[in-house]
């Protein structure tokens, strides 16, 4: 079957197609809640010319950053039921992801673990610049950019 | 809220086959009176990262009958709480919930009906629909010494579709499974179907 | 001073894509509106400035090609329109978020049908897209979806199908009846992306079979 693959991270379980189909049902009323059209969390330059190695460590931070801080403070606030579920189901596919992820915390993987953190720290910092409850928005509303990117490790 | 009277569902379980999932419970009975029951759910993260935080059923909120289809609402291989609670106007119970957790790598696969037909020199194999979540392995061979198995993964569902073009006196077998990627796992194969051209099915 | 209702003067202001061809449309609410011109921007989303679209400024039809300017397939545009009336009246709408890798659809293949004897070939031509790579050449489906496959059914006499698949763009059905009609279908499908095009027909007759005569 399909799985994903992020360099030595394998991730099996997960039907990308389902993600995909959640986020299409919500899309234009998530991302129409989003009137900074100016501004971009997840720019081109934190997810451009990852390597395959590097994308382990990259996609754990981004994940667990999604499921403590987006997903946690985002649901509370959703009342439309068709976003609760497809939330529902993005939110619980990625946890599966992110707990079947182990990077490799050896020494000689220091640099590449830091250059996966400060491209977070990219995000986190841009995600920080905004007030909690637009940022939580834009960041639900880009979850179609990071599933762009995580489709190049789906085998 | 009005006052809990009215005693809450019992014996929840869920039965699942070929991932249909369907949450039972025994009926709440008032004589004369319709009761509707309201089920809920909760994925691993939201049982984990926000408890108080439940989703309405999509087939089961509300719902007269005492079981609801939960099929549309677990969307991921994890751990789901599920509750229901009966209602009579205002009168509405306290919530039960299930005792253990319902996870789809659970469901019962089995295998699938098949019918191995003829047209002329035509193999065709018809599948029955389960979903968009199946696709059928499909395994064939010439029923002779040294015969080389071959395997077709199919996904057309409920439509005919050929299998090979036979030659004349030989006969064909086929066993057919079903895969579901979501949960990596397969069905038990089938039974051996047999036919020969200008031959009738030969039962094993 | 109550605000004037312009949303009248414009509605439906949407991308409408197939093979990365990228076309923003939008409608007037007025039943006539002979003499309202719109003019046209768009930007990439995370972008500050607005650009102008040159050759859709102050047109009067309701469409406007931006496949160039929205030619990063993997990267989502805004477009906005400003509708403006001989009497000074104007409103501006935006689209949603656009991303073409996501929402354009795939047009049916190119297929040519050739019947034999007891068999049927089929000939799937490359569809080729807008989008051009790094060094020029234009990009087919093929080369931006890399799970895309081919799905070919053949309709024999109503009661079953013959199905040939794959990722190859060469396919024949063999062991066919002379002389009698078939139902040849072709789809793209991109299932990655949820992604399947509207069916290629051909209905070909298989050759009579001469070799007794």
């Amino acid at each position: 079957g399909q799985e994903f693959q992020f360099g030595p991270c394998r991730v099996e379980g997960v039907v990308l197609q389902e993600l995909w189909e959640a986020f299409w049902a919500v899309k234009d009323i998530v991302q129409a809640k989003d009137n900074i059209t100016s501004v971009r969390l997840l720019r081109k330059e934190i997810l451009q010319n990852v390597s395959d190695v590097e994308s382990c460590y990259l996609i754990r931070a981004l994940l667990k950053f999604y499921l403590n801080t987006i997903f946690k403070g985002y649901l509370g606030k959703a009342a439309d039921s068709r976003i609760r579920k497809s939330f529902s189901t993005l939110a619980n596919n990625f946890f599966v992801i992110a707990s079947k992820l182990q990077p490799s915390q050896e020494n000689d993987m220091f640099s590449i673990s830091e250059s996966a953190r400060r491209r977070f720290l990219l995000f986190q910092r841009a995600f920080k610049q905004l007030d909690i409850q637009s940022a939580q928005t834009k960041a639900f509303g880009e979850v179609d950019i990071l599933l762009t990117w995580m489709e190049k490790f789906y085998q | 809220d009005g006052v809990a009277i009215l005693p809450a569902p019992q014996n929840l379980s869920v039965h699942s086959t070929n991932m249909k999932h369907l949450l039972m419970w025994s009926p709440v009975v008032v004589p004369g009176e319709i009761i509707h029951y309201f089920v809920e759910y909760q994925g691993e993260y939201e049982s984990l990262y926000m408890s108080h935080i439940w989703i309405p059923s999509s087939w089961g909120s509300p719902t007269e009958d005492p079981e609801c289809d939960i099929t549309d609402d677990i969307t991921a291989t994890v751990p789901y709480n599920l509750r229901v609670r009966a209602s009579l106007g205002s009168q509405t119970s306290a919530w039960s919930t299930l005792q253990h957790p319902f996870n789809r790598n659970s469901t019962i696969l089995t295998p699938p009906v098949m019918e191995v037909t003829k047209d002329g020199f035509h193999l065709v194999i018809k599948l029955e629909d389960l979903g968009p979540q199946f696709e059928f392995l499909v395994a064939y061979w010439r029923r002779e010494p040294g015969a080389k198995e071959h395997v077709k993964v199919v996904r057309s569902r409920g439509i005919p579709v050929h299998l090979e073009t036979m030659e004349p006196g030989v006969p064909y077998c086929v066993k057919v499974q079903t895969l579901v990627k979501a949960i990596g796992r397969h069905s038990p194969f089938s039974q051996v179907e047999c036919v020969r051209v200008q031959g009738e099915t030969l039962p094993l | 001073h109550t605000a004037e209702n312009t949303s009248d003067l414009l509605q439906h202001v949407k991308f409408q894509s197939s093979n990365f061809e990228n076309i923003l449309t939008w409608d007037s609410g007025l039943e006539s509106a002979p003499d309202l011109v719109y003019s046209v921007e768009y930007k990439t989303y995370g972008e500050r400035k607005w650009l102008v679209k040159e050759s859709c400024q102050r047109i009067t039809r309701k469409f406007c090609n931006l496949t160039m300017e929205t030619g990063n397939f993997m990267e989502p545009y805004y477009a906005r329109v400003t509708a403006i009336s001989a009497g000074g009246r104007s409103v501006t709408k935006m689209t949603d978020r656009f991303t073409s890798l996501q929402q354009t659809t795939i047009k049916p293949p190119d297929v040519t049908c050739i019947p034999k004897v007891r068999s049927i070939q089929m000939i799937i031509h490359p569809t080729s897209t807008p989008i051009r790579a790094g060094d020029g050449h234009q990009l087919t489906l093929e080369d931006i979806f890399p799970d895309l496959f081919y799905r070919l059914e053949l309709q024999v006499n109503h009661t079953y199908q013959m199905h040939l698949g794959g990722k190859q763009r060469d396919y024949e059905f063999t062991g066919l009846t002379p002389d009698t009609e078939f139902l040849g279908t072709t789809m793209i499908f991109v299932p990655n992306w949820s992604k399947e095009s509207a069916p290629y027909v051909c209905r070909v007759k298989t050759l009579p079979d001469r070799t007794w005569t």
